[in-house]
C-alpha cells in the first residue's frame, strides 16, 4: 500500500486525541488518528457520569467519537499500533502495525450475531475483568467503529461465527500488516494507565475480592455495567458501607509515585454522590489526607457531598485486611485525634493514581521526565511542546489531569501543531464546509 | 472515515482453518478445555436456578465454587440473556433462568 | 417545490438512563408510532452515539423519513450534533426538531414518573405537530472578517494573539494600561519550572511585537460592541501616552508628583509619568491620567507644560472576540485577619513584591523591624462558608477555591528559605492543594526545610491580633490546630502573609456590551465546562485565562491557545453561517403599516422600504437577516400576519399548542 501522507498523526483515540484531531481537522488539516484498541473512546467512554456537572459520560463522549469517524479530514485507524518513527527534514515517517481483527470492516454491520453464537466467554477488559464478552465481539455498545473483533488468543477456531455471519465478514485469512504514514507533525495523546490494584501489599496486594479500583466502580455506576447495579464483586452483595481510600496510588514514596494524581479527590466524591443516588441507604466514607477540589465548581461539589452525608475522615489508611466473609477491614490513623482504629466496610475502593501510558515510551520518540510522563521543557511558555520539534503532547500523556484540562490542552496542542505545520509546509489551508461539533 | 488495511490470500476456508488450528494448537487445546468447563458450569448453575430464583451465595454453595467466580458467570449469563434478575433476598439480588425464546 | 408527503421519524432517547429512569420511553414511543404520518418511532439508549446517529441516517435513506423529531437532552447539548446527522443523510438539517425531555422533564419531575411520562408524550406530540409544518431552510451565509480582537494584554491575551496571528489571521490587541504583561510581570520566579517571570513574558512579548499580523493598542479600552459573529464592530477609546520620544526624558525628570506604585502594591512610590518596571513594553513612559493633578511641569529653558490627554475613538471590525481581561487578587477587608489595622499583615502578592525589593538585604525586614518569624495563612477570600464568613459586596461569599494559592504559598516559603535561611516559617492551611505536575515537590521541600504546618477548619479560621505591648513580637496568630488534635496554639510572629485568592475583575461594562454571562463565582461563564470549555454562549466570543476562573500561568497559556484554535476554526474560511431563525416578510400580505418597525428593538433588523411590486410603487417591510435575532416582537404586532420567524412560525406554534392540549390516554405507570 502506498504511503499515506497527512499533516498530523495523532497517537491515541481517547478524549484528548479525539479533540485535537477534530480541532486540526476543523482548521483544514489532514489528520491520521491511530488507536491501539478496537474502538476509540479511551478511558472516558468507560465512565458513568463526569464531575462536576454529573453529565452522562456517554452523552458527551459519543458525539465526539462520531464526529471523528465522520470528519472529512480525519482518517481513523483502529486496532493499530505505532511501531517505529524516523525523522527527516520534511517530517516523520511512521510505521504502523494493523492488528488483524479477523473481521472485514467493510462488510461488518455490528449486528453481533457472531458474538451471540460464539461458545467461549472471556472476562471483559472493558469491564475491568468483572464483566464478560465472547471471543468474538463488538467491544462495547457505543464502540466506534461498531465492528466486531476476534481475540485469536482465546479463540476455539470452531468457525461458528464465520458460518452465522449474514454478510460473510469473518475472515480468518487476515494477517498483521504494516503500513507507513508520513506526517509533518505528531501529537502524542497516549493517555494514562491506572496504578495497580495490587501495588501496595499493605492494601491487600490485589487479592482481596471486595477491594476494588475506581474504574470498576465506574462500570457499576454506568448504565451498561456488568451487574446492572452496584454490587460487590466478592459475592454479589449490594454494599451498605463503602469506603474510599484516597492517595492509594499517589503521594506515596513507598510506591515510587510521589506526585499527586490530581483527579482522585474529585472522582471519589463524584462516585460517592452517584452511589448515594443508586443506594440511598449506603454509608460512604472517604479517608483522605488533603481534599484537592481545586477546579471551577469543584469546591462547591465537595461541600454538596458533605451536605449530602458523605463522611470525610482525615486519616492515612495504613493497611487493609479482610474477615472470613471477605469484608474489608481498614486500619486507619485518625489524624484529628491521634487514635488508630479499625473499621469494617462491605466494599473498599482504592483511589488509585494515574501512571503514564506505556505506549509513547516504546517509540522512543521524545524523553520523559522523572515522573514518567512526557517531558515538557517549557511548561510556562508552551505547555504542549515536547523536547523534540514537531512532536506535541496533549491530555494525560503529559501528566495527570481531568477531562476539562485534557480538552483544553488538546485544543492548545492543535494550535501549536497547526502553526508548526503551517511553517513547515507553507500551505494555505482550506476549511471544510461545516465544522462538526 | 475508518480505514482498514488487510491482505487476503487465495486458499480455501477449510484449509485456512486447519492451518490456523495447527498454528495456534496450544490456544485451541486450552480453549477446548475452557469450553468444556464453561459448559459444565453453565449447566450446573442453571440447574440450581431451575425451580426458584437464587442468590449468588446460594448458587455458589450448591455448585461448590467461590462466590466471586459464580458472580462472574451469572453476570455473563445476564448479558447474553440466559438469566434474569428477579427481586432481592436481603442484600442479595435473586437470579433465575430466562424463558427460552 | 411540490409538497411531498410528510414522513416522520420519531426518536425517544433513554439518554443513558437520565430520561428512561423516570419517563417510560417505550410507552411514549409506542404511542407516537400510532400518530398520523409517523413512519417509524424508535427508542435508543444514546441517540448521540455513532450507532444511534447511524440509525437515524439509515431511516432517512431507507424509509424515506423526511421530518425528524428527537426527544433527548437539552437542545443546547446536541441540536448541532443531530443537524449534522440529518445533513449527512442528505436531508435539510432544519427539517428536524429537537424536544428536550431531560432538563424539561425527567430531571425536574423525578418524583412523579407517571406525570413525567405523560408530559413527555405531550412534549413529543407537540414536536410531531410542529415537525409536520417544518420547511427546508438555508443558514445565512455571510462573509467573515479574518481578524480577531483580543481584549487584554497579559500572558493569556498575548498568547492568544500570537496563536491566532501565526495562522494567518489579523489580530488587534487592546490593553487598558499603558504596558503589556499584566499580572505575570509582577511575579519574580514562577512555579514549577523556577524560571524568571518577566524573562518568559518578554520572550512572548517579543514574538507578539514582531508579528506583522498583530496591531497593539495600549491605553485602549472597548467602549461599544455591535454586530454578530464574523462581523463585530468594536468602538475603541484610546488615551494618549502624554509624552513622546523627544520630550519624555525631560518630562520624567521634571515630574514631581508621586503616588503609591501599584506595581509594588504601594510598597514604594512612583511618579505619575512612569514605566511599569524596568524593561517593560512599550518602553516609552506614560502619564497616569487618572491620578495626574494637572500641575504644570517645568522644563529647563521652556514654558511650563501641562500634560494633556487627547483621547481618540476608532472602530475595528473583527470576526471574533477573545476576552483575556484577567483577575484581581482578593483584597482583604479592613480588619480581616488584622489586614489594614495591623501594619504587619500583608497579602501574598505584596510579599512577592517586598521580597523582590529585599532579596539582596542581609536580613528580612518589615515595617522598621527585623523579621525572624513569619506566618502564612491559606484560603483568604476563598473557600468561604455562607453563614460563617462575611459575604462580599454583592452578598455572596467566595465559596470557590482559588486553585493557585497553595502552590504559590509553598513556592514563597521556598523563596524565603533560600534568601533568608534563618527565618522560622509557619504555614496555616485547610488542605494543601499542590495538585499540579511538579507541585507536590514544593510541599515535600517545605516539610524538609522545617516549615511548621498547622491545619485549621473553615468553620474556625485563625485569628490575628496585635501582641500585648512589650512582647517579643508585634503580632499573635491564634489557631485551633487539627494536627495536634484541636489544641489552641498561639504563634508570635513578626509578619503575617495572607494567601489571598483570585477575584473576578469588575468588567461590568464589557460584560453588558458583549452580552456574556457570569457564573456564581462572578467569573465569566463558558457554555459547557466539558464540551466547550473556552467558548461563551455568545457565538464568536471566547475566553482566555483568568477572566474565566482562577488558573496558573501554564493553564492560562493552554486556555489561551485553545481559545485561539476556536477562533481560527471559526474564521479561517472567511465565512460564517448564522442560524436561519430570523423574521421573513410575506410581501403579498404586508401593507406597510410599520408596526413591526416600531416594535423592533434591534438596529437595522427590519425597516420599511419603497420598491416596485406588480408595476406599482409600494412601501413594505424588509428584514436584514444578519441583524435579526428572531425575537418575534414584529410577529406579535403585525395586523395581517405578514411576518413570521422562519423555523418558528405562528402556524407551528398553534399546532404545538393544540397538541399539548389534546386528549391523551393515560400511560402505564413506572419507567422501565
Amino acid at each position: 500500500m502506498s504511503n499515506l501522507q497527512v499533516d498530523a498523526l495523532v497517537v491515541g483515540g481517547g478524549i484528548a486525541g479525539m479533540q485535537v484531531a477534530l480541532d486540526l481537522g476543523d482548521q483544514g488539516l489532514q489528520v491520521a488518528l491511530v488507536e491501539r484498541e478496537a474502538s476509540i473512546g479511551g478511558k472516558m467512554i468507560t465512565l458513568s457520569k463526569v464531575f462536576p456537572t454529573l453529565d452522562c459520560c456517554s452523552c458527551i463522549t459519543t458525539p465526539k467519537m462520531s464526529a471523528v469517524a465522520h470528519h472529512p479530514n480525519i482518517q481513523l485507524f483502529t486496532y493499530c499500533e505505532v511501531q517505529s518513527v524516523t525523522k527527516d527534514n520534511a517530517g516523520f515517517d511512521i510505521t504502523v502495525l494493523q492488528k488483524p481483527r479477523y473481521v472485514d470492516e467493510s462488510k461488518c454491520t455490528g449486528c453481533r450475531q457472531c458474538e451471540y453464537e460464539c461458545p467461549i466467554t472471556v472476562p471483559s477488559t472493558f469491564d475491568r475483568g468483572l464483566g464478560a464478552y465472547r471471543a468474538i465481539r463488538v467491544p462495547f455498545s457505543t464502540a466506534v467503529p461498531q465492528k466486531a473483533v476476534l481475540d485469536i488468543d482465546n479463540c476455539l477456531l470452531c468457525g461458528k461465527c464465520e458460518k452465522i455471519c449474514p454478510v460473510e465478514a469473518v475472515d480468518f485469512t487476515q494477517q498483521p500488516q504494516t503500513f507507513s504514514i508520513e506526517a509533518t507533525a505528531i501529537v502524542l495523546a497516549t493517555g494514562f494507565e491506572l496504578s495497580e490494584l495490587g501495588a501496595k501489599k499493605e492494601y491487600g496486594g490485589g487479592k482481596l475480592p471486595n477491594v476494588i479500583d475506581p474504574l470498576m466502580m465506574e462500570r457499576f455506576l454506568a448504565p451498561t455495567g456488568p451487574y446492572g447495579r452496584v454490587l460487590r464483586p466478592g459475592d454479589g452483595m449490594e454494599p451498605t458501607t463503602i469506603a474510599y481510600v484516597q492517595c492509594a496510588g499517589s503521594r506515596d514514596q513507598t510506591q515510587g509515585v510521589e506526585y499527586c494524581s490530581r483527579v482522585c479527590c474529585m472522582y471519589a466524591i463524584k462516585q460517592a454522590m452517584l452511589i448515594s443516588g443508586a443506594l440511598p441507604m449506603a454509608d460512604i466514607t472517604i479517608y483522605f489526607m488533603d481534599i484537592r477540589t481545586f477546579g471551577k465548581g469543584y469546591e462547591q461539589f465537595y461541600q454538596n457531598a458533605k451536605a449530602m452525608g458523605v463522611e470525610f475522615v482525615r486519616g492515612k489508611v495504613a493497611s487493609i485486611r479482610e474477615d472470613e466473609n471477605h469484608n474489608p477491614i481498614v486500619k486507619v490513623e485518625l489524624t484529628e485525634d491521634g487514635r488508630i482504629v479499625e473499621r469494617t466496610h462491605d466494599l473498599v475502593v482504592l483511589s488509585l493514581g494515574m501512571l503514564p501510558g506505556a505506549s509513547h515510551q516504546n517509540f522512543g520518540l521524545t524523553p520523559s521526565s522523572s515522573d514518567g510522563f512526557v517531558a515538557i521543557p517549557a511548561a510556562n511558555a508552551s505547555p504542549c511542546v515536547t523536547q523534540r520539534p514537531g512532536i506535541f503532547v496533549t491530555g494525560t500523556a503529559g501528566g495527570p489531569m481531568d477531562i476539562v484540562d485534557s480538552i483544553i490542552t488538546a485544543s492548545a496542542a492543535a494550535s501549536d501543531a497547526s502553526a508548526y505545520i503551517r511553517r513547515k509546509t507553507g500551505v494555505q489551508v482550506e476549511q471544510p464546509e461545516v465544522a462538526y461539533a | 472515515m475508518t480505514t482498514q488495511i488487510a491482505q487476503k490470500e487465495t486458499i480455501s476456508r477449510g484449509e485456512m482453518l486447519k492451518r490456523l488450528r495447527a498454528q495456534h494448537a496450544e490456544t485451541v487445546e486450552r480453549t477446548q478445555a475452557l469450553l468444556k468447563e464453561q459448559k459444565r458450569i453453565q449447566r450446573e448453575i442453571c440447574q440450581v436456578m431451575r425451580e426458584n430464583p437464587k442468590t449468588v451465595p446460594e448458587i455458589a454453595e450448591a455448585v461448590g465454587m467461590p462466590t466471586n467466580e459464580v458472580l462472574w458467570y451469572v453476570a455473563s449469563f445476564k448479558k447474553y440473556g440466559l438469566v434474569l434478575e428477579n427481586g432481592m433476598c436481603g442484600d442479595y439480588p435473586l437470579y433465575q433462568k430466562a424463558e427460552e425464546k | 417545490m411540490p409538497d411531498e408527503k410528510v414522513k416522520l421519524g420519531v426518536y425517544t432517547c433513554y439518554c443513558g438512563g437520565n430520561i428512561s429512569h423516570v419517563v417510560n420511553c417505550e410507552q411514549v414511543a409506542k404511542k407516537l408510532g400510532g400518530m398520523p404520518d409517523v413512519v417509524i418511532s424508535r427508542t435508543n439508549m444514546s441517540l448521540c452515539s455513532d450507532a444511534g446517529q447511524s440509525q437515524i441516517e439509515q431511516d432517512i435513506k431507507e424509509l424515506g423519513v423526511n421530518r425528524v423529531v428527537i426527544g433527548a437532552c437539552a437542545p443546547m447539548l446536541h441540536e448541532q450534533t443531530f443537524r449534522g446527522t440529518v445533513m449527512r443523510a442528505g436531508l435539510n438539517p432544519y427539517l428536524y426538531y429537537h424536544v428536550g425531555l431531560r432538563e424539561q422533564d425527567s430531571w425536574v419531575h423525578a418524583n412523579d414518573q407517571q406525570g413525567a411520562t405523560q408530559k413527555a408524550l405531550r412534549l413529543m406530540a407537540a414536536g410531531v405537530a410542529k415537525a409536520r409544518l417544518l420547511k427546508a431552510l438555508e443558514p445565512i451565509r455571510l462573509e467573515a472578517e479574518k481578524r480577531a480582537i483580543v481584549i487584554g494584554g497579559g500572558v493569556a491575551g498575548l498568547r492568544s494573539a500570537l496563536d491566532i496571528a501565526r495562522q494567518g489571521l489579523q489580530v488587534v490587541l487592546v490593553e487598558k494600561s499603558p504596558f503589556l504583561g499584566g499580572r505575570m510581570a509582577q511575579l519574580e520566579t514562577v512555579f514549577p519550572t523556577g524560571g524568571d517571570a518577566r524573562s518568559l513574558l518578554h520572550d512572548l512579548i517579543d514574538e507578539v511585537v514582531k508579528h506583522s499580523n498583530i496591531t497593539i493598542f495600549t491605553l485602549a479600552q472597548v467602549a461599544g460592541v455591535s454586530g454578530y459573529v464574523g462581523n463585530f464592530t468594536l468602538q475603541i477609546c484610546q488615551h494618549s501616552r502624554g509624552v513622546n520620544t523627544e520630550n519624555n526624558e525631560a518630562l520624567l525628570a521634571a515630574c514631581r508628583q508621586e503616588i503609591p506604585d501599584d506595581f509594588n502594591y504601594g510598597l514604594n512610590n512612583r511618579k505619575i509619568i512612569y514605566r511599569a518596571y524596568p524593561g517593560c513594553y512599550p518602553p516609552l513612559p506614560a502619564v497616569d491620567w487618572e491620578n495626574y493633578n494637572g500641575e504644570p511641569l517645568l522644563i529647563d529653558g521652556g514654558k511650563p507644560i501641562v500634560l494633556q490627554d487627547t483621547p481618540k475613538t476608532f472602530d475595528v471590525n473583527v470576526g471574533a472576540i477573545v476576552v483575556a481581561t484577567g483577575f484581581d487578587p482578593y483584597q482583604p477587608r479592613q480588619g480581616e485577619y488584622g489586614y489594614g489595622e495591623l501594619k504587619d499583615v500583608i497579602t501574598l502578592p505584596e510579599m512577592i513584591r517586598h521580597l523582590a525589593l529585599s532579596k539582596s538585604s542581609e536580613h528580612l525586614r518589615w515595617n522598621g523591624h527585623p523579621v525572624r518569624d513569619v506566618a502564612l495563612i491559606h484560603c483568604v477570600g476563598s473557600r468561604e462558608i455562607e453563614g460563617v464568613d462575611e459575604p462580599q459586596e454583592d452578598g455572596q461569599v467566595n465559596n470557590y477555591c482559588s486553585r493557585v494559592c497553595c502552590t504559590a504559598t509553598l513556592h514563597m516559603t521556598e523563596e524565603l528559605q533560600r534568601y533568608f535561611p534563618e527565618l522560622n516559617i509557619y504555614d496555616l492551611y485547610q488542605d494543601i492543594r499542590t495538585y499540579g505536575r511538579g507541585h507536590e515537590e514544593y510541599y515535600n521541600r517545605a516539610l524538609e526545610d522545617g516549615v511548621r504546618f498547622f491545619r485549621y477548619h473553615g468553620e474556625e479560621r485563625p485569628e490575628v491580633t496585635a501582641a500585648p505591648a512589650g512582647d517579643t513580637h508585634p503580632v499573635l496568630v491564634k489557631v485551633k490546630d487539627a494536627l495536634t488534635y484541636g489544641e489552641q496554639i498561639d504563634i508570635p510572629v513578626d509578619l503575617v502573609v495572607l494567601a489571598v485568592g483570585m477575584m473576578a475583575r469588575d468588567i461590568d461594562d464589557l460584560v453588558k456590551m458583549l452580552k456574556v454571562s457570569r457564573g456564581n463565582d462572578r467569573f465569566l461563564l463558558e457554555v459547557h465546562p466539558k464540551l466547550r470549555p473556552v467558548e461563551t454562549a455568545v457565538n464568536g466570543v471566547v475566553l482566555a485565562g483568568t477572566a474565566q476562573g482562577p488558573m496558573n500561568i501554564q493553564e492560562s497559556i493552554s486556555a489561551a491557545s485553545a481559545a485561539a484554535a476556536k477562533v481560527v476554526s471559526l474564521l479561517g474560511q472567511g465565512k460564517v453561517e448564522l442560524q436561519p431563525f430570523v423574521a421573513a416578510v410575506d410581501v403579498e400580505k404586508c401593507n406597510g403599516t410599520g408596526a413591526c418597525v416600531e416594535a423592533c428593538d434591534y438596529e437595522d433588523a427590519i425597516a420599511l422600504k419603497t420598491f416596485e411590486q406588480n408595476g406599482k410603487e409600494v412601501r413594505r417591510a424588509v428584514v436584514t437577516p444578519a441583524n435579526c435575532t428572531g425575537c418575534g416582537a414584529c410577529v406579535s404586532v403585525c395586523p395581517n400576519r405578514a411576518v413570521d420567524v422562519q423555523g418558528w412560525t405562528l402556524a407551528q406554534y398553534e399546532a404545538m399548542v393544540e397538541a399539548i392540549g389534546m386528549e391523551l390516554p393515560v400511560l402505564a405507570e413506572a419507567a422501565a
